[in-house]
């Protein structure tokens, strides 16, 4: 059996299971209230199951791409479920089952209205995420692109805090709008392909062939560029984020910048950088100014924040800044740096707002004016907080680190201009983490906390692990650096020798 | 001329035989019940007798009707439009006990009737015939609350009259039609020789207008939210789907079974900015359910509209498809409203009042979420490869700016379908007692069956497209021979 189509139903599959589990109602035994989280669990060890068969496994032919498959599903259109896995999808997947199970014992036990709803939405926009991650059909990536909205939204709309409803609508439609604007590149290259050789087909292998002149291809790349620009974010295009960030409830907040936004630069990968190689270059300059912009501004508005998941929000704007430059750094070095950045991240950030939730359930407030002195109360919150702070600013060591260093060595040889405008970026980094530590941890405890229950071992094990791994990204980043490259769109996993 | 020299396809038949049995019921006892029932059987056997007809087609093309792969689909979209539409008015009419009701699914199956002429017809004489039976039902549908609210008698009085209008200027133009070709065969006038050409022009506009009329394009559209809201919730659904499918059957007719007058891009590409744009800058402001969706509807005709200007092989597929998505999705919402509406006055229907929905009743919540994003154009629903179609034809028959319409107004389309559900999830306010309690088992099983077709449509859509489009059924050669 194939695994890749596993991978992505399983999830919706247990998510449905979950939901059925949540609304079965013993008042006798109030221990079944949890009955959707234990299917979520297995459901998740059964898809790490997968993937560790999938990352281990001896392959049969030798060649960049993992593991293929391929159904037809329109063929009126040219259509098929054509999934593909090389070593980003791998290490992205890797990256979302981790947070996934981060969430579940952080973060979704927070939640007692609907459970099974909640669950069941949160599987499917895992889901969601873990088929974009795979498709390489154009048009099934699309449906999956939009699929994960859809569930992301609900969980904003519903369970978020007081102004949920309307962060609720700007993510949606933000990140909608921009996706019509990729329908149409889609649909541009595939009637452009067609044109050229009368094959009707969303496959993007044989799209990637497809001679274009340099204008339509800078038109449609573009396009895609618009939607990625939107997820990653991009400074222009970023209004959506803070809010969606700050008034989504905890774990959609982990998934949104944990995961949802490496779509983004997913797409950029694969789709801008090696669909379009040639306008990808020349709007290289663009892409770069804007990255460094959106260092700077997210870093500098994140200096100006007191609410603590505003801060990390906006944080995030200048992390996924290095992301956005060192794709476009046009260097394999830059690239690598790239995905290095947004696994550290992707760590990182979802850990913080673990924490930022945490406390926010303990004290309702994000404030930091209202929060204070928490280190004598809650020593471990604390000092995992600290930990993900420094992390967070860029210590040598530490993922971002790497990541960040990549990237800025990259650019170095490409602009030195843009490679020290980006570095400067690290100055308010230190400063915004630094505050954040010391107005929430630090300083003089306030009077009248409340006694504060502070994280149990449970959760500081949970925690270990994802600094474990942020750790090995930086002390060790060679590992990753093998493991997660993308492969090239010109070599296919070949389809005779492989398929279902 | 004896019976079997005329070509009348069986649909027709069994319906009209219908009404009459349903009419003579009537006559000689009343019940609404019966006539509930006659209306659905005769609509079941009409189905049943889809593919026949009687008598032979001439060669020549002059026959009354015409029967192909076209009439067949639209004819079924139709009667089942009409069917569902029988089954959420059903308990209405049964509730109401002020006005004699079982003249109102006799007026349905008129309408229903009136549809199925317009799109079977290949004459000028059946096109009007049909199209006014239909319009003359819905006056009297549209005006059936009149006793309980006031906006019905209105509602009914500018349906009246603005169809009135249009009827007469579309009746001009086949008129002027009929001078320049000497024919009534159902297709735009085109003259090869060297008369003037104001004449074919000013007849096809005004045909046009007739048709955008009916179809409610901008900027012919103010009647149709008036008309809907003041009109029950089942007519209302008649007439932003069973009405605009006929018509928009006929307006594919008329235009594609020919070559297309030179200054028609120009205008239909004028018409359908405006159609989209205005339809959803419209529907933004509603905070009445059935405006909104009948500003939706408007907009959704412009889509359709562009699938309509860009021939291509992806055209008649598209086509097609999103009248399929688009009358499964509005029944679906429709249904979803008559589970909660009252029979008196516009309750039920102002959004406000679906306030925290998904906590009371989650079911029908959820489908009514699922039909909206299915209009919306978000997967799984069937809207979503609908929207897809439409946008590929636009891309492959480079229409920018069209394409670029069709983009902002689905991001306010977007907006508008969010926002109420939006209300949906949004903390009750008050209790609202005014919302329809009744368990209906008819209509909850109405919306499983339309929810299955939207999210099985929308995951597996291979099965559901098909080149229908009818194709230019007359050579040139007979063309020529028609002009004078």
């Amino acid at each position: 059996m194939n695994p890749l189509p596993a991978l992505v139903l399983l999830p919706l599959m247990g998510g449905v299971l979950a939901w059925v589990a949540g609304r079965m109602r013993h008042p006798v035994n109030p221990s079944t209230h949890h009955a959707s989280w234990w299917v979520v669990l297995a459901t998740l060890s059964v898809e790490t199951l997968i993937l560790v068969m999938v990352t281990f496994a001896h392959r049969a032919h030798a060649g960049p791409w993992l593991e293929h498959f391929s159904m037809p599903w329109i063929p009126a259109m040219g259509i098929a479920v054509r999934l593909d896995m090389d070593g980003l999808s791998l290490s992205l997947i890797w990256l979302s089952l981790i947070l996934c199970f981060v969430c579940l014992f952080l973060a979704t036990r927070q939640v007692t209205a609907h459970v099974g709803a909640f669950h069941f939405l949160f599987l499917a926009t895992l889901a969601g995420i873990i088929g974009t991650f795979l498709a390489t059909d154009l048009f099934v990536f699309f449906f999956f692109w939009e699929l994960m909205l859809v569930p992301m939204f609900v969980l904003i709309a519903a369970w978020g805090h007081e102004d949920r409803q309307r962060a609720a609508m700007k993510f949606f439609m933000f990140t909608q709008g921009s996706g019509l604007l990729m329908l149409l590149s889609i649909l541009g290259l595939v009637i452009a392909h067609d044109r050229q050789t009368g094959v009707l087909t969303f496959d993007i292998f044989a799209l990637a062939r497809t001679p274009l002149s340099p204008a339509l291809s800078m038109l449609l790349m573009l396009g895609f560029f618009t939607a990625f620009a939107v997820k990653l974010p991009v400074v222009p295009v970023h209004v959506w984020l803070p809010d969606a960030h700050t008034q989504a409830p905890t774990a959609a907040s982990v998934l949104l910048a944990g995961i949802l936004l490496k779509t983004g630069g997913y797409g950029m990968i694969r789709f801008n950088v090696m669909l379009f190689p040639d306008a990808a270059s020349h709007f290289a300059p663009i892409a770069m100014g804007l990255g460094v912009a959106g260092i700077l501004y997210g870093a500098w508005l994140s200096c100006a924040q007191d609410d603590v998941k505003r801060l990390i929000a906006y944080s995030s704007i200048s992390h996924m800044g290095f992301v956005l430059l060192g794709i476009f750094s046009g260097s394999a070095m830059g690239m690598q740096g790239a995905i290095m950045q947004m696994l550290a991240h992707g760590l990182g950030t979802a850990a913080l707002f673990v924490i930022a939730g945490a406390i926010q359930d303990r004290l309702h407030t994000r404030d930091m004016n209202r929060i204070g002195g928490l280190w004598a109360a809650m020593p471990r919150l604390s000092g995992t907080g600290l930990f993900f702070a420094v992390a967070s600013l860029g210590m040598p060591g530490l993922g971002n680190f790497t990541g960040e260093f990549l990237v800025l060595l990259a650019t170095w040889h490409v602009s030195p201009a843009t490679a020290t405008l980006a570095a400067i970026g690290l100055v308010p980094a230190a400063i915004y983490a630094l505050r954040m530590v010391n107005r929430i941890f630090l300083a003089a405890p306030r009077a009248g906390l409340p006694s504060l229950e502070d994280f149990p071992l449970r959760h500081m094990a949970v925690l270990a692990c994802v600094m474990t791994f942020l750790i090995m990204l930086g002390l060790y980043p060679q590992l990753f650096r093998t493991f997660s490259a993308p492969s090239p769109l010109s070599v296919t996993a070949s389809q005779e020798d492989h398929a279902p | 001329m004896t019976g079997h020299d005329v070509f009348l396809p069986m649909p027709l038949m069994v319906v009209s035989l219908g009404i009459m049995i349903m009419l003579a019921a009537t006559a000689w006892r009343r019940s609404v019940e019966r006539s509930f029932v006659g209306g659905m059987v005769s609509l079941l056997l009409a189905l049943a007798v889809m593919g026949h007809h009687t008598g032979r087609m001439p060669d020549t093309g002059g026959s009354l009707f015409i029967q192909d792969r076209w009439t067949g689909y639209t004819a079924i979209l139709i009667i089942f439009s009409s069917l569902c539409i029988l089954l959420m008015a059903w308990r209405d009419a049964g509730h109401d006990r002020t006005t004699l009701v079982d003249e109102y699914p006799l007026l349905f199956m008129l309408g229903t009737l009136g549809a199925l002429a317009m799109v079977f017809s290949a004459n000028y004489m059946s096109f009007f015939l049909g199209l006014e039976i239909q319009g003359i039902s819905l006056i009297g549908l549209a005006a059936f609350r009149h006793r309980s609210f006031m906006q019905g008698c209105e509602a009914a009085m500018k349906y009246l009259i603005l169809s009135g209008v249009s009827s007469a200027i579309l009746l001009f133009g086949i008129g002027l039609a009929y001078s320049i070709t000497g024919s009534l065969r159902f297709m735009a006038p085109i003259v090869a020789g060297d008369l003037p050409a104001a004449l074919p022009v000013a007849a096809t506009v005004m045909i046009l207008v007739g048709m955008f009329f009916k179809l409610s394009a901008v900027p012919f559209h103010m009647w149709l939210p008036d008309v809907m809201e003041g009109a029950p919730v089942p007519v209302a659904t008649f007439l932003a789907v069973v009405s605009k499918i006929a018509i928009f059957s006929s307006l594919v007719r008329y235009f594609g079974t020919g070559d297309q007058p030179p200054f028609f891009d120009d205008i239909l590409s004028v018409v359908i900015t405006l159609t989209i744009l205005g339809g959803n800058l419209l529907a933004l402001r509603q905070t009445s359910l059935i405006r909104l969706l009948a500003c939706s509807s408007i907009a959704h005709v412009g889509y359709l509209l562009i699938a309509f200007l860009c021939p291509g092989h992806l055209q008649s597929g598209a086509i097609t498809f999103y009248l399929l998505a688009y009358t499964a999705s509005t029944l679906g919402v429709f249904a979803t409203i008559t589970a909660f509406a009252i029979h008196e006055g516009p309750d039920g229907t102002a959004i406000m009042q679906w306030k925290g929905l998904f906590f009371r009743r989650p079911f029908l919540a959820s489908a009514m979420s699922l039909m909206l994003l299915s209009l919306a154009g978000i997967p799984p629903g069937i809207g979503f490869f609908a929207k897809f179609e439409i946008a590929a034809t636009g891309v492959e028959y480079p229409r920018g700016l069209l394409l670029c319409v069709l983009m902002i107004g689905s991001i306010i389309g977007l907006y508008y379908y969010l926002n109420i559900i939006r209300m949906m999830m949004a903390a009750p306010s008050l209790p609202s007692p005014r919302l329809n309690r009744h368990a209906r088992p008819e209509l909850t099983a109405l919306v499983i069956v339309l929810s299955m077709i939207v999210v099985i449509g929308g995951l597996l859509p291979a099965r559901a497209i098909h080149s229908l489009l009818p194709a230019p059924t007359v050579p040139p050669a007979v063309q020529d021979r028609m002009a004078p």
